[in-house]
């Protein structure tokens, strides 16, 4: 049967035909084509095969939504690019990770700061999924404060020479081009960095917790020399870098509610069937207190993505807005895939449910892209005036 | 290259599960939960699909008519967002309480205004009522040949080659165009719309027809032209019964079942 997500004040009354149609055509396609794969490569830690799924994602258009059709791509708005993340997250956070990093954070770069060669030459590959990309920020010792990276590019002639090592990256070990950001003389700068450049190397991390069906690597720079066309010309210090994570935080904030939306759906299926103590679960207030709780955060968090998705079509959403959608629908997938968990009892552990699966993702979008502190940080700054991101400011 | 019509109807999603339809005897209806979605009915995809991996060897134009009321736009809209050319809807109040002649006569009506056709396509039956008779009463108010349950259509040169699904593998069949061609399942799954194509069918405006735009006879449409009455809908009630068969071994357990069932007259 069709799957009808919860939608409990009618947001879909709020969505086009467009953006009605492209929600139904993902669902339908990761239902039939990528959700069976899910579980094995989660359970197994052998990430799904982006080499061969990137180009039917791409076929299909829902890789890098937002980028204008003359470089390939469909040229929708952010709504449209908010239910696709939706969709995937439902499914798993790999999946929406790994369109929201080549969307948000390797094609918008290029596109944004790119010179119309580098444009031209990739975003079109991008776009059909017939290439990878993955963005390289944050480092061993360095995290949250990007702002000190360790990593450098050097000027040499007409050449640049990056040291340093870049970690946690997705879909390191598959890309074909590394957008990395580096410190230079003229501040941070971002890279385009093609697999097989000497001095490049691109390595695959196992024993993770969470995330499983994705693949997260490392990136290592030893002496690496590109040529000087390879920078993004346009990219100007910490402000770029920032540019592309509000967009990859837009597609969390839109994905993270398509797994609590799952979860809750889960959970909900489940306990009017489950019977104990003579009657179905769904029948003790307990139960229904907490159904209703994930029901009543699920339905705050589908309007605040849907409010920020047309902010962003219109040009008016403010970084500091992105921000406080991500931390709370980040927030509110953790609440409902650890409900879930719990009314699904023991059968909640095992991963021939999804809530397990998504709680332990989950973990994960809550420290990437921003982890739930900074935002109240950005926030905190925002409404105080106060910065209070560190000791000294 | 051909000029092709396929022929589309909007449903009550029929995986949905049977306990979310509602029988009402006093209206002879079923009537869906407000919570089941319309979708279009699978096998009319399958027969979107099989023009367009026509369209997709030999070009050519496709047009999708559907007759209907209550239309959700992203749904009939599919066909559109599939690769279809144009999509024309039909529907007035003198269509309603349709059997499947008077149905296949609007559609026909509607497919002589639209001219130009060489291939028709219809699912093999709408996945509601699963009557199976619109598509050959199209052929036959438009005097035209059919061919039903084909699961490959070629498009040969004023000619179709059809694999027609026979109940222990398939025939092939050479049909003379202009032809109607019914589409089953085993035609393989239609193609998922995609993005740019769905932003092309949500902008595209979309004609409706009323039974005088297509020049139909009054008495033919609708409850006047139907030659069916549907006398009666219910919900059957099922009895389940279990008796267990006793013996003091397998062998006498079994005999005692096969008497049991010889009783019962079932052997
Ligand atoms: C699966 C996965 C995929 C990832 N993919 C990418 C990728 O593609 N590209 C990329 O560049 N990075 C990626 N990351 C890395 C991610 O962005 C970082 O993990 C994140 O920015 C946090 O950095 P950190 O892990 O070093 O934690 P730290 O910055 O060391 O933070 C540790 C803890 O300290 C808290 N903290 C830090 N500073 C403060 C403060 N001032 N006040 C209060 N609390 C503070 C944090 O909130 C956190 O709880 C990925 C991570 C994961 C898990
Ligand atoms: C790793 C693991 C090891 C285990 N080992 C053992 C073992 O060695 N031996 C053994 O016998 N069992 C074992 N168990 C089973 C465990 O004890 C049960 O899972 C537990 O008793 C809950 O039962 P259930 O899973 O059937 O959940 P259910 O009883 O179906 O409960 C599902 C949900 O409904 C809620 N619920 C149920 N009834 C009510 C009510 N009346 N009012 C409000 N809420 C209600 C529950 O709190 C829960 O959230 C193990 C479980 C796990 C996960």
């Amino acid at each position: 049967m069709k799957f009808e997500g919860v939608d409990y004040y009618n947001v879909d009354e709020l969505l086009s035909d467009e953006e009605k149609m492209t929600k139904d055509m993902v669902r339908d396609f990761l239902e039939k084509e990528i959700e069976p794969l899910v579980v094995g490569a989660f359970h197994q830690e052998e990430p799904l095969n982006m080499r061969e799924l990137a180009p039917r994602m791409g076929e299909l258009g829902i890789i890098g939504a937002v980028i204008p059709k003359e470089y390939g791509a469909a040229g929708a708005n952010y709504v449209t690019f908010g239910l696709i993340c939706q969709e995937l997250e439902r499914v798993d956070s790999s999946l929406r990770s790994f369109v929201g990093v080549e969307s948000g954070l390797v094609m918008y770069p290029i596109w944004k700061f790119g010179s119309e060669e580098q444009k031209n030459k990739w975003l079109p590959l991008l776009a059909k999924g017939e290439a990878i990309g993955c963005f390289g920020l944050t480092e061993p010792n360095r995290g949250s404060d990007v702002a000190s990276m360790e990593t450098v590019a050097k000027k040499d002639g007409n050449k640049w020479v990056i040291n340093g090592t870049k970690q946690w990256i997705s879909e390191a070990s598959v890309a074909d081009i590394a957008v990395v950001w580096a410190r230079t003389d003229d501040g941070v700068r971002g890279f385009l960095v093609e697999r097989g450049t000497e001095g490049f190397s691109q390595t695959f991390q196992n024993h993770k917790g969470s995330m499983r069906a994705g693949d997260v690597g490392e990136l290592g720079f030893s002496d690496c020399v590109i040529l000087s066309d390879n920078i993004l010309p346009k990219t100007e210090g910490l402000r770029s870098t920032f540019m592309c994570l509000n967009q990859a935080r837009y597609g969390i904030a839109c994905g993270a509610i398509g797994a609590a939306m799952d979860c809750y759906e889960t959970a909900l299926n489940y306990a009017k069937e489950r019977e104990q103590f003579g009657s179905p679960i769904a029948s003790y207030q307990l139960v229904q207190d907490k159904l209703v709780t994930m029901l009543i955060e699920i339905t705050k968090g589908q309007l605040l993505a849907y409010r920020l998705g047309r902010l962003m079509d219109e040009g008016k959403a403010r970084h500091q807005q992105i921000s406080m959608a991500k931390k709370n629908n980040v927030s509110v997938a953790r609440m409902c895939a650890r409900t879930a968990r719990e009314l699904l009892g023991a059968n909640g552990v095992s991963l021939d449910y999804s809530p397990m699966r998504h709680m332990a993702n989950i973990e994960s979008v809550y420290t990437y892209q921003g982890t739930d502190h900074i935002h109240t940080l950005i926030l905190g700054y925002d409404i105080t005036g106060i910065p209070a991101f560190a000791q000294t400011q | 290259m051909p000029n092709m019509i396929v022929c589309v109807k909007q449903i009550a999603d029929p995986e949905a599960p049977a306990g979310s339809f509602r029988v009402d005897e006093s209206a002879n209806q079923v009537v869906p939960a407000a919570g089941v979605s319309q979708v279009v009915s699978p096998f009319d995809e399958q027969a979107v699909e099989a023009a367009l991996r026509i369209k997709d060897a030999h070009g050519g134009k496709i047009t999708a008519i559907s007759l209907g009321k209550s239309f959700v736009m992203d749904v009939i809209k599919k066909p559109l967002s599939m690769g279809s050319d144009e999509l024309i809807l039909l529907q007035d109040p003198a269509f309603e309480g349709a059997d499947s002649r008077s149905t296949a006569y609007a559609l026909a009506m509607a497919i002589k205004k639209v001219g130009e056709y060489d291939v028709i396509f219809c699912g093999r039956q709408a996945a509601d009522w699963d009557a199976g008779q619109v598509g050959s009463g199209i052929a036959e108010f438009l005097g035209i040949p059919s061919v039903t349950v084909a699961k490959k259509v070629e498009f040969l040169d004023g000619k179709v080659k059809v694999e027609r699904v026979t109940s222990d593998g398939y025939e092939v069949i050479e049909v003379s165009t202009p032809a109607l061609i019914t589409i089953s399942n085993e035609l393989g799954e239609p193609r998922y719309p995609k993005l740019k194509g769905i932003m092309a069918a949500a902008k595209k405006e979309v004609p409706t027809w009323t039974a005088q735009d297509i020049g139909a006879d009054a008495s033919q449409l609708g409850t006047a032209g139907a030659r069916i009455k549907l006398l009666k809908v219910f919900q059957p009630v099922k009895e389940g019964k279990c008796e267990i068969i006793e013996g003091e071994s397998p062998e006498e357990a079994a005999a005692n079942l096969a008497l049991k069932l010889r009783e019962a007259k079932l052997i």
